[in-house]
């Protein structure tokens, strides 16, 4: 059972994103972007090619200059956010991934570089984010003990 | 019932042929009339992309356009077609780099209001919620009625040599169509109906702006743009039910693409013309001052507080989020006014700055 957050865990979703044809319509389709994951102190970034999400990787703080957003939430806020996922099939109305940002008095969907126009993909691609993150729910997942 | 209509020949239709008509032997002229032959574009794994056919002199995007008729970038010219009139015919007018991609992206990520929207998840709602609802959506709906009629009005006007933006922004119509219809049937779905329709002074302003097609984009994407996509976001945020949740979702990815064209392409002007900026500047003065006065029509907020405060006794608390989605809204826009290089954080309407206070 892979941990969240960990690679592992990231290549497990990716996998069951990769293979599920249904989020290719309906509001989804190719997206490129390269997005950055931060849960407390562990930073990853997500590389979405075409239909897939081609890697999944952790990278070091620094490294999400080359992101073009990243979302960043407290560990108890991930799991929240995925334990309503696992118990609902898919984000309720209190746990979508625009909700949450508006609901982040800091926001949730952030740039590291400023750059407004890369920071918007984040709407332009929002549901096939939303997609990936309500796929989770196929994962069993071991959150960490805080 | 009988019929006196012979009987059909069961076999093809025989032709007689005529030996003595003088058939002329094809000359092919056309044949040769080519600027570039050999092209072989390449798909990528993304496909074949409209901006994978920019090879060779048809990836050669002018900044003015001489032609004046319907020809194709690229196509061999033919003399003596009468011009139809097209008046947009510099690149600075209405490019934007990203034209292509968005065109790609739409095409992509579109969705059908019938099917992608679980309906069925809609149920009874408090009266007062729900006409506040079926107001917005009348609002939405004929926003998006005034974005598609204002764009299809310039269409015609755009040169042919930028093709790539007359494919894009036929996108951007087909979207606006799809949240018009969308809008529209989410306020007949569950025993409301459409609410009233309000003086839309900011809808006229937009559909008569005839200066030019950068400061119809202007008052589209970058002042009405953000509102509807402020309105879209909130829309999510406080739905009442997955369909909502839906609807609202997907419209703002869609509004997405309209604002990342509108903004690429009004920093391209502004980019390649010394006063676009001054002219923006000014338009937007005005633009905020008449989009200030229509928010004071309690048409427009009053349904929103009662929808993302649940009712007419959360409205309170409800127009406090709608003052939250207000500044939110001045925030972007500003900050999209300064990428585009028009800065209007020391100019914006006292009426609108107000939302940024907290």
């Amino acid at each position: 059972m892979p941990t969240f957050p960990s690679v592992e865990w990231f290549d497990a979703v990716r996998r069951e994103f990769n293979s599920d044809d249904t989020v290719r319509g309906g509001g989804g389709g190719t997206c490129d972007a390269r997005i950055g994951v931060r849960v407390g102190d562990s930073t990853y970034l997500l590389v979405f090619e075409g239909f897939e999400c081609a890697s999944a990787s952790e990278i070091g703080e620094a490294d999400l200059e080359t992101t073009d957003f990243y979302l960043d939430m407290p560990i108890e806020d991930w799991t929240d956010m995925l334990a309503n996922i696992s118990e609902n099939g898919e984000a309720d109305l209190d746990h979508t991934l625009n909700t949450i940002d508006l609901d982040s008095p800091d926001g949730f969907a952030l740039s590291y570089t400023g750059d407004q126009y890369r920071q918007d993909l984040f709407f332009r691609y929002n549901q096939t984010f939303q997609y990936f993150f309500d796929l989770s729910s196929r994962i069993e997942t071991d959150f960490p003990t805080t | 019932m009988t019929t006196d209509r012979p009987p059909r020949p069961s076999g093809r239709r025989r032709l007689v042929l005529d030996e003595t008509v003088e058939v002329p032997e094809p000359n092919l002229a056309w044949k040769s009339r080519t600027l570039e032959w050999g092209v072989r574009a390449k798909p990528t794994k993304h496909g074949l992309r409209i901006g994978d056919l920019n090879v060779g002199i048809y990836g050669e995007i002018p900044d003015h356009w001489e032609e004046q008729t319907r020809m194709p970038r690229g196509a061999y010219p033919m003399p003596g077609v009468p011009p139809i009139g097209i008046s947009l015919r510099s690149k600075r007018e209405l490019w934007a780099d990203n034209a292509a991609d968005l065109y790609e992206e739409a095409i992509q990520r579109r969705w059908a209001p019938a099917t992608d929207i679980p309906w069925h998840t809609i149920e009874p709602l408090p009266d007062d919620v729900e006409a506040a609802m079926c107001q917005l959506c009348t609002e939405l709906s004929q926003a998006a009625n005034v974005e598609f009629e204002t764009i299809g009005s310039w269409l015609q006007h755009m040169s042919y040599g930028y093709h790539e933006v007359k494919l894009f922004l036929a996108t951007e119509m087909f979207d606006a169509g799809r949240h018009h219809e969308a809008f529209r049937k989410r306020a007949l779905s569950n025993g409301g109906g459409l609410g009233l329709e309000s003086r839309g002074e900011v809808n006229r302003m937009i559909l008569e702006s005839k200066g030019g097609w950068s400061e119809t984009s202007l008052l589209l994407h970058l002042l009405r743009g953000t509102f509807i996509m402020a309105v879209y976001r909130y829309g999510e945020r406080y739905a009442n039910n997955p369909a909502e949740k839906t609807l609202f979702g997907l419209a703002m990815q869609d509004k997405a693409r309209h604002l990342a064209y509108g903004f690429q392409h009004l920093r391209y002007a502004v980019a390649h013309k010394d006063d676009k900026a001054m002219i923006f500047n000014q338009l937007l003065g005005i633009g905020e001052r008449i989009f200030a006065r229509e928010l004071k029509e309690p048409a427009l907020l009053e349904p929103m507080a009662i929808v993302f405060g649940g009712g007419i006794e959360g409205a309170r608390v409800g127009m406090e989020r709608v003052h939250r989605m207000m500044g939110d809204w001045a925030r972007s826009y500003l900050s999209a006014a300064e990428w585009i290089g028009v800065p209007r954080d020391k100019a914006l309407s006292a009426d609108l700055a107000k939302y940024l206070e907290d």
